[in-house]
C-alpha cells in the first residue's frame, strides 16, 4: 500500500511541475492576450482599452499572484475560463478530447489492422514479390509527412472525385454516416504512416521468432504451419508490436495537430495550438495539463500492471 | 447456398474503375440553406471591441448600425433612415421603424446608451475614443437623435457605419447579460472553434430580406481547405480566397472569385533605431524596392503595387501625380544615403512573422531589394502574437506591416500614418509626424469637399517627404462563391471586409 500512495504522490507532483512549467513558459514568452484581443486584423488598439481589459481579465496583478491563484483554481479542479470569450476551459476541453480520443483510436485501428497482417504476410513469404512491394511501400508510407498525405487526400477524394467532404466535423448524434465518412480521411492519413511503422515491427518480429528454437521444435512435433504462426510465433509477435502501439497512442495525444488543421477536425490539438496563438494562458495551461495527466495516469497504470506481473518491481 | 469470392482480380479491377464512377457531391444542398466558410472562429462576439473581421461578418448579420455601405460603397441608412448635419458641431439621425431581436422597438434612447457604453472610461470599445469627442447626445423624440461633437468632424457619420459601432438594446449588455441587436440574422445555436447557425429574423425592418432563411457558417481556419470545400461543393461562399487558389477557383465554371484592392501592405520604422530617424534614410528604402515583384512573389501577382499613399484610383481624393511618388529608382535611393552619410550603407534587422506567409515572403523580397543599395537586412521572424508585442513595445528598427483603412475615405489612413497617436504595433514608432496630424484633424473637420481634397493633397505631400511609412503593394482580397449564389458582392477598396452585409440579399439558385 505504501508503495501505491509513493506512485500516487509522484504522480500528483509530476501534475505539479508540469503545471508550473507550463505556467511560466506560457507567461514568459512575448505575447499579451489583451492586447492580442484588441489587435484582430491589423488593426491597432488602443492603449486604455487594453489597459482596461487587462484589469478586467486579471492579467495586471503580479505574476506570483496570478501563479497562486491558478494553482489554487486547479486544486480545487477547476481549470478556469478562457481569457477570448469567457468559455469554462473544462467544458471545451470535455468536447474536444473525445474526437482526438476517437481519432487515435480510429488511426490506431487501421493502423493495426493493416500493418500486423501484412507484415505477417511478408515475413511468411520473405524475398517474395508481395513482401518487396509492401517493404517500398512502407518506406513511402514512412517519408510521406502526414499534412502532405493529407492534402493529397482532400486533392484527391474531395476535390476531384468528390466521395467525401474536404473536411469538418459532424456529432455521430448528429448524422452517424456523415460522422464517419468525415472521421474516415484523418484517420487514414494518421494510420497509413501507423500502419507502415507496425507492418516493419511485425514483419521483423515474426522473422525473428521464427527461427528460433520452440518453433522447430514445434515444426518437428508435426504442428500445421497456421496453428504454429498463430498460436506461436504471432502470439509473441504482438508483444513489441503493443509495445509501439502504446508509444505511439502517447505522443499523438498532442501530435494530432496537422492532421486536424489540414481536415479541420475539431480536436484537443487544434484547441492547443489556438490557445497558444491567442496566448489565452487559462486554455494553455488545461489543455497541457489534461495531456500530462493522461500520461502520467498512463504510466501509473503500466507501473501497477508491472508490479501485479512482477512482485519484484514493488520491492526494487 | 451462393458464395461470395473475391479474387485479387476482381478486387484490382474494382478499384481502377471506382475512379470513374460519376461524382457525387457529398455536402448535398439543404434548401433554404446558405453554408459559408469563414477563415477563423470570432474570439468574441462582443459588440463594441474589435474583434477581427470575421468576427465583424458575424456582427453584420446579427446586429446592426445607424448607418451602412451598399454594394457600390455609398452610404446608406439602416437604422436611421436618413441623416444630416445641422451646424458644425452636430449630426442629427432620424430612425426608421425597427424593432430589436427581443421585439423592443429601436429608440434614439438605445442610440444614446450605445455611445454611452463605447465613451466610458472602462470600454474596451474599439471607437472609444471617438465617442468620447461626443459633447451630448440628445434625444428630442423617440425617432430622432441628435449628436453634438466637441469639434466639427465632417467624418462622424463614418463612425456610425463601422461594424464595431452597432446600436444595441438599452440595457441587455447589463450585469453581463447577452447584447441584443436588430440584425438580419438571429444566432441560433454556435460550436466554439467549429460552426455558428444563424436563422432569419422574422422582424428585421426590410421587408423580404433576409433572402436565405438559415445560414450555417463552418469555420476553416486552413486556407486551401476552404478553397478546396468550396471546389468540392462543401460551402456555397467562401471569404479569404488565397491567392493561390484565385486562378483555379476564377477558372471554374461553376464557381466564381469577386476580388477588390483594398488591404495593402507597408514598411514601418522605429523613430529611436538609427539611422531610421532620418526620412532621407527611409525615402531611400521606398525607392529601393520593385514593387511589381512583391505582388507577384508574396500575392501570385494578385495585386498592385502601391508606391504613393493607398488612396484607390476610384476615390474623389486620388491624385494620379502623387501616385508613383515612392517611384524604384535604386540612383536615387543611393543618392539619399549618402545624403544621410550612408553611402556604404548599413546593417539591420527586419521585423515580420513567419505565421504568415504574405508577410515572411514580403521581409524575403524587400531584403533581397535593400541588399542592391547596400542595407544589410537580418529578419526577424517570430509568430504573429510576438511580433504583435515587439511592435507595440517599440523593440524592432523596421518592419513589415499588412492593413486596410476603416474606410474609403482618406481619414481611414490616420491610425496608419499619424505619429502623434499611441504606440501601436499597426504603425511606426516614436516618429512624431506633428504636420501629419494637424492636418488630419483640419481634414476631419472639414466639410467642404474642395477644401477637403486640397487638405489630403497636402498630406500625401507631407507624408512623402516625411515617409512614416514606406508603402509597398495593394493585395486581392478575394470571395469564392458558388455561380448560383446571387446576391453577395464584395464590396469596393478598404470596404471588403464589410461584404458580409450583403448577405442579407444573397440566396442560392
Amino acid at each position: 500500500m505504501s508503495w501505491f500512495l509513493r506512485r500516487l504522490a509522484v504522480s500528483i507532483g509530476l501534475v505539479w511541475v508540469v503545471a508550473t512549467i507550463v505556467f511560466l513558459a506560457i507567461h514568459l514568452v512575448p505575447g499579451d492576450p489583451a492586447e492580442l484581443l484588441l489587435s484582430q486584423g491589423g488593426v491597432a488598439p488602443d492603449p486604455s482599452a487594453v489597459a482596461e481589459l487587462r484589469t478586467q481579465l486579471g492579467l495586471d496583478r503580479p505574476i506570483l499572484v496570478q501563479y497562486a491563484s491558478s494553482m489554487a483554481r486547479l486544486l480545487h479542479g477547476d481549470l478556469g475560463r478562457s481569457l477570448q470569450d469567457d468559455t469554462s476551459v473544462a467544458q471545451e476541453i470535455g468536447r474536444r478530447l473525445p474526437r482526438t480520443l476517437e481519432l487515435i483510436g480510429a488511426a490506431m485501428l487501421l493502423a493495426v489492422a493493416i500493418g500486423v497482417p501484412t507484415g505477417t504476410a511478408a515475413a511468411v513469404r520473405r524475398g517474395g514479390i508481395g513482401d518487396r512491394i509492401a517493404t517500398a511501400l512502407s518506406g513511402v508510407a514512412l517519408s510521406v509527412p502526414v499534412f502532405v498525405l493529407g492534402t493529397v487526400m482532400v486533392f484527391i477524394f474531395a476535390q476531384r472525385l468528390h466521395w467525401v467532404p474536404a473536411g469538418g466535423y459532424v456529432a455521430f448524434a448528429q448524422s452517424p454516416g456523415m460522422h464517419l465518412l468525415l472521421l474516415s480521411m484523418p484517420a487514414t492519413a494518421i494510420g497509413i504512416g501507423l500502419a507502415a511503422v507496425i507492418f516493419r515491427m511485425s514483419r521483423a518480429a515474426v522473422l525473428d521468432l521464427a527461427g528460433r528454437d520452440f518453433v522447430r521444435t514445434a515444426r518437428a512435433k508435426g504442428l500445421a504451419p497456421g496453428r504454429i504462426l498463430r498460436h506461436h510465433v504471432l502470439r509473441n509477435a504482438l508483444l513489441p508490436v503493443v509495445t509501439i502501439v502504446a508509444l505511439h497512442l502517447g505522443s499523438l495525444l498532442g501530435g494530432t495537430v496537422l492532421v486536424e488543421y489540414v481536415f479541420n477536425w475539431p480536436g484537443l490539438s487544434g484547441l492547443l495550438v489556438s490557445a497558444v496563438i491567442a496566448r489565452d494562458y487559462p486554455e494553455v495551461i488545461g489543455v497541457v495539463l489534461t495531456i500530462s495527466v493522461l500520461f502520467v495516469a498512463l504510466n501509473f497504470v503500466v507501473d501497477i500492471l508491472y508490479a501485479v506481473l512482477d512482485p519484484r518491481v514493488r520491492y526494487g | 447456398m451462393t458464395y461470395f469470392s473475391l479474387s485479387r482480380r476482381s478486387l484490382l479491377t474494382a478499384a481502377a474503375t471506382l475512379p470513374f464512377l460519376p461524382r457525387v457531391a457529398r455536402a448535398e444542398r439543404t434548401p433554404g440553406t446558405l453554408t459559408f466558410g469563414l477563415s477563423s472562429y470570432p474570439p468574441t462576439l462582443a459588440p463594441w471591441a474589435n474583434s477581427g473581421t470575421a468576427a465583424a461578418t458575424i456582427k453584420l448579420l446579427i446586429y446592426r448600425g445607424l448607418l451602412s455601405y451598399d454594394k457600390d460603397g455609398k452610404l446608406r441608412g439602416e437604422l436611421a433612415e436618413k441623416w444630416e448635419r445641422d451646424g458644425d458641431t452636430a449630426w442629427v439621425f432620424h430612425l426608421r421603424d425597427a424593432v430589436f431581436q427581443n421585439s423592443a422597438p429601436v429608440t434614439s434612447e438605445d442610440v444614446k446608451w450605445t455611445i454611452a457604453q463605447v465613451a466610458d472610461e472602462k470600454s474596451t470599445a474599439y471607437l472609444k475614443n471617438e465617442m468620447q469627442t461626443v459633447q451630448q447626445v440628445e434625444t428630442p423624440d423617440p425617432r430622432t437623435v441628435r449628436i453634438v461633437t466637441k469639434q466639427p468632424t465632417a467624418t462622424l457619420p463614418l463612425w456610425f457605419v463601422n461594424f464595431h459601432m452597432p446600436i444595441i438594446a438599452k440595457g441587455s449588455t447589463d450585469n453581463g447579460g447577452t447584447p441584443v441587436g436588430a440584425g438580419p440574422y438571429v444566432l441560433k445555436g454556435q460550436e466554439r472553434g467549429v460552426s455558428l447557425d444563424l436563422v432569419a429574423f422574422d422582424k428585421f425592418y426590410k421587408p423580404g430580406l433576409p433572402k436565405t432563411k438559415n445560414l450555417r457558417v463552418v469555420v476553416y481556419a486552413d486556407e486551401n481547405l476552404r478553397a478546396a470545400a468550396l471546389q468540392a461543393g462543401d460551402v456555397d461562399l467562401i471569404e479569404y480566397v488565397p491567392w493561390q487558389s484565385m486562378q483555379a477557383i476564377g477558372s471554374d465554371p461553376r464557381l466564381k472569385l469577386d476580388t477588390t484592392d483594398g488591404p495593402y501592405m507597408f514598411l514601418l520604422f522605429n523613430g529611436k533605431a538609427k539611422p531610421f530617424d532620418d526620412p532621407r534614410v527611409r525615402q531611400a528604402i521606398g525607392h529601393a524596392i520593385r514593387r511589381d515583384e512583391v505582388v507577384k512573389t508574396a500575392f501570385f501577382g494578385r495585386g498592385a503595387p502601391l508606391e504613393g499613399l493607398p488612396i484607390p484610383a476610384d476615390s474623389e481624393f486620388y491624385d494620379a501625380a502623387k501616385e508613383k511618388l515612392w517611384n524604384y529608382d535604386t540612383d536615387k535611393a543611393k543618392a539619399l544615403l549618402k545624403e544621410a552619410n550612408l553611402a556604404d550603407g548599413f546593417s539591420c534587422t527586419m521585423l515580420s512573422t513567419a505565421q504568415y506567409s504574405m508577410h515572411k515572403t514580403t521581409a524575403e523580397v524587400c531584403q533581397q531589394h535593400l541588399a542592391e543599395i547596400g542595407i544589410q537586412v537580418q529578419l526577424n521572424l517570430p509568430d504573429w502574437p510576438t511580433r504583435v508585442s515587439l511592435g507595440n513595445r517599440g523593440q524592432f528598427e523596421f518592419g513589415v506591416q499588412g492593413s486596410s483603412a476603416d474606410n474609403n475615405d482618406p481619414d481611414g489612413l490616420s491610425q496608419v500614418i499619424d505619429g502623434e497617436l499611441t504606440p501601436s504595433y499597426g504603425r511606426s514608432f516614436a516618429l512624431p509626424t506633428p504636420k501629419l496630424h494637424e492636418l488630419l484633424a483640419a481634414g476631419r473637420a472639414e466639410f467642404d469637399p474642395a477644401k477637403r481634397r486640397a487638405i489630403y493633397d497636402q498630406v500625401q505631400t507631407v507624408a512623402f517627404e516625411q515617409a512614416p511609412i514606406v508603402p509597398l503593394c495593394w493585395r486581392a482580397q478575394g470571395y469564392g462563391m458558388a455561380k448560383e449564389l446571387t446576391g453577395f458582392h464584395n464590396l469596393p477598396g478598404a470596404l471588403t471586409f464589410y461584404s458580409g452585409i450583403t448577405l442579407e440579399d444573397s440566396a442560392i439558385g
